[in-house]
């Protein structure tokens, strides 16, 4: 090769590196609290009062009672508790198009849990995404959003963890495909996709915002719902919490948009339906958002409900272009007006559904039953009312527990795809046109 | 101490707010003419009436019907469509084992109430909720229609 050859070769090289970094800063993003544009500092140098920790009336709790707030506040539990097992043993199954992936035991059993972590090994795993053997996480595991805890509340989240009785449980070993499968292929993702940067207030916010931030971004993790995913499968944040398909339901869109997001809600509606799961007109949380209220939002202080709603408010809007402008009033109260075509929606909808949600879809026996005014009977795509058909729902609420069975036992696929056209045209203002093969779909990605 | 206005008489009760009317009825008034089947509104078996509608009473919480007019099996025959159900139940011995039979008469007559003269959709759209494992469907819908049919004369 002669030098201007080996020149032009080496210019190639360099180009494509930086074309790649390029494209690969690009599919990352913005973070997730860019959107705020005001000055960030560490928080050792922040004025306002402390963003982290638990409120101030918990401030002569335990290290233990403080890591107990916070393990609510980041919904450890759920993910990492097997339906029927034992609570932080691992074993829930995470379906995903390219295989499933189980959580772990974070129970203090030193062989099969997480018994034998030093608070540095805690530390890299949670917020590193890195295991104690060097491994690398999968983000399922939400570290990318757990990443901005400060050191103290994570461990006391681990102190908390570590309080609990041990339990001897190994969860199934993951089924993903290649490449999938290739553990440490994450380590370019995590370089990638992890900003592995703790928490930095803005100072040009509130406290009270600060104090919303940290909650929603460092702990809750709203956006692995309700924020779109990029190329990498990483949060798109350029779409930040504008609603995403996730494990079989929809997280809707959760932005300050009027008309599809929570811009025409009232702070009151906001806060209700964090709190209990439900505000009246705007419906009731069920799967993964009803189990987030119920282990994680209503432990809360209304304080630090309040904060995350003052956040909420400043995420810009998004719309949902999918989603209708108005939402549809109750139903005629006659079965005959209305939506009619749908004949077999109708004789299930007669025989399973209309005892509890009436024909005009408010709801004789429960305010949370009502389905007017859910954006679930006015989505198009009917995903949320076929799950909820196949899997139920169980919610407890201050009320006591409330519980719809879940049929999807008893009804083919056929017969829930009806039910949802049906529930959909009766109840939203654009009826949906799901098939059999829509509900197979769906009953796989929420199957344990 | 909890009041509620049952087949038109004040009955005073203690019980907490998330009680199931259903359990109210059975357990604490020992009106136990209301059944209950499933526990999760699919059966029909506990339906009463709340202000003259047909409601599920094992999901109902207490707190939700206090003010309210609420009619059992127990008082449906003192209504004039109620009567005319129980007769045509009566002579079209519509009854097997008769567990689903008070919901089953409670429904019929609630429809009966809001459509005096029901055709088979208006019965399939308001009777496909409760359930009967003896299948009597045939006679409840020849019951229904006779009671209707009479209601005329």
């Amino acid at each position: 090769m002669t030098p201007g050859a080996r020149r032009n070769l080496g210019s190639v090289i360099v180009i494509g590196v930086v074309a790649a970094a390029g494209a690969a800063l690009y599919v990352r993003g913005p973070g997730p609290m860019s959107f705020s544009g005001g000055p960030k500092v560490a928080l050792a140098d922040y004025k306002g009062a402390n963003p982290t920790g638990v409120p101030a009336k918990m401030a002569n709790a335990s290290l233990i009672e403080r890591g107990e707030y916070l393990a609510r506040a980041a919904d450890c539990m759920v993910c990492h508790t097997a339906p029927g097992g034992k609570e932080y043993a691992g074993g829930f199954a995470f379906k995903l198009p390219f295989g499933t992936l189980y959580s772990t035991n974070i129970t203090p059993d030193k062989e099969t849990g997480i018994g034998n972590y030093t608070d540095q090994q805690f530390l890299d795993a949670v917020r590193s995404g890195k295991r104690h053997d060097g491994a690398r996480l999968y983000p399922a595991m939400p570290y990318t959003s757990y990443t901005y805890m400060t050191d103290a509340d994570t461990l006391a989240v681990k102190a908390y963890l570590f309080s609990l009785a041990p339990v001897r449980a190994t969860p199934p070993e993951n089924t993903l495909a290649f490449p999938f499968n290739q553990r440490w292929a994450m380590t370019f993702w995590s370089a990638l996709f992890n900003p592995d940067t703790r928490f930095e207030p803005d100072t040009s916010q509130s406290p009270e915002w600060n104090r919303g931030a940290y909650l929603v971004e460092a702990l809750a993790h709203c956006g692995e719902c309700h924020t779109p995913r990029n190329l990498g499968f990483a949060l798109d944040n350029r779409k930040k919490f504008a609603g995403a398909l996730t494990a079989g339901w929809r997280a809707f869109n959760i932005t300050s948009d009027k008309t599809t997001g929570l811009g025409g809600w009232s702070d009151d509606d906001v806060v209700s339906y964090l709190s209990i799961g439900h505000a009246k007109g705007h419906g009731t949380a069920s799967g993964p958002m009803g189990e987030a209220v119920d282990h994680s939002f209503s432990k809360m202080a209304p304080t630090d409900i309040k904060a995350m709603v003052a956040f909420l408010r400043t995420v810009p809007a998004m719309s949902s272009p999918d989603l209708p402008a108005k939402l549809a009033p109750p139903a005629p109260p006659s079965h005959r007006d209305g939506m009619t075509a749908n004949a077999l929606g109708k004789t299930v909808f007669q025989g399973a559904c209309v005892s509890c949600h009436g024909w005009t879809g408010e709801s004789a026996l429960s305010p949370m039953a009502t389905l007017t005014g859910a954006w679930a009977v006015n989505d198009p795509g009917a995903t949320n009312v076929a799950q909820i058909v196949i899997s139920g729902t169980k919610r407890h609420t201050p009320q006591g527990a409330l519980s719809m069975p879940a049929f999807g036992k008893s009804h083919s696929d056929t017969e829930i795809a009806a039910v949802a056209n049906y529930v959909t045209a009766r109840f939203g203002s654009k009826g949906s046109q799901i098939t059999a093969s829509d509900v197979a779909d769906l009953r796989k990605q929420t199957e344990q | 101490m909890a009041n509620l206005n049952i087949n038109g008489e004040q009955k005073t009760f203690d019980a907490p707010d998330d009680m199931p009317l259903l359990w109210v009825l059975r357990d604490i008034l020992g009106m136990t003419g209301t059944k209950f089947g499933c526990g999760v509104a699919l059966c029909g078996a506990c339906t009463v009436h709340v202000d003259g509608k047909a409601v599920r009473s094992c999901l109902l919480p207490v707190s939700a019907v206090s003010g309210r007019a609420i009619t059992t099996i127990e008082g449906v025959g003192a209504t004039p469509v109620g009567a005319k159900v129980q007769k045509a139940w009566l002579d079209l011995e519509v009854i097997q084992c008769g567990y689903c039979q008070s919901g089953q008469i409670m429904s019929a007559a609630a429809l009966l109430a809001s459509t005096p003269t029901p055709d088979d959709s208006d019965i399939d759209a308001a009777m496909s909720g409760n359930i009967c494992r003896c299948g009597t469907y045939v006679r409840v819908r020849e019951a229904i229609k006779h009671a209707a049919s009479e209601r005329q004369t």
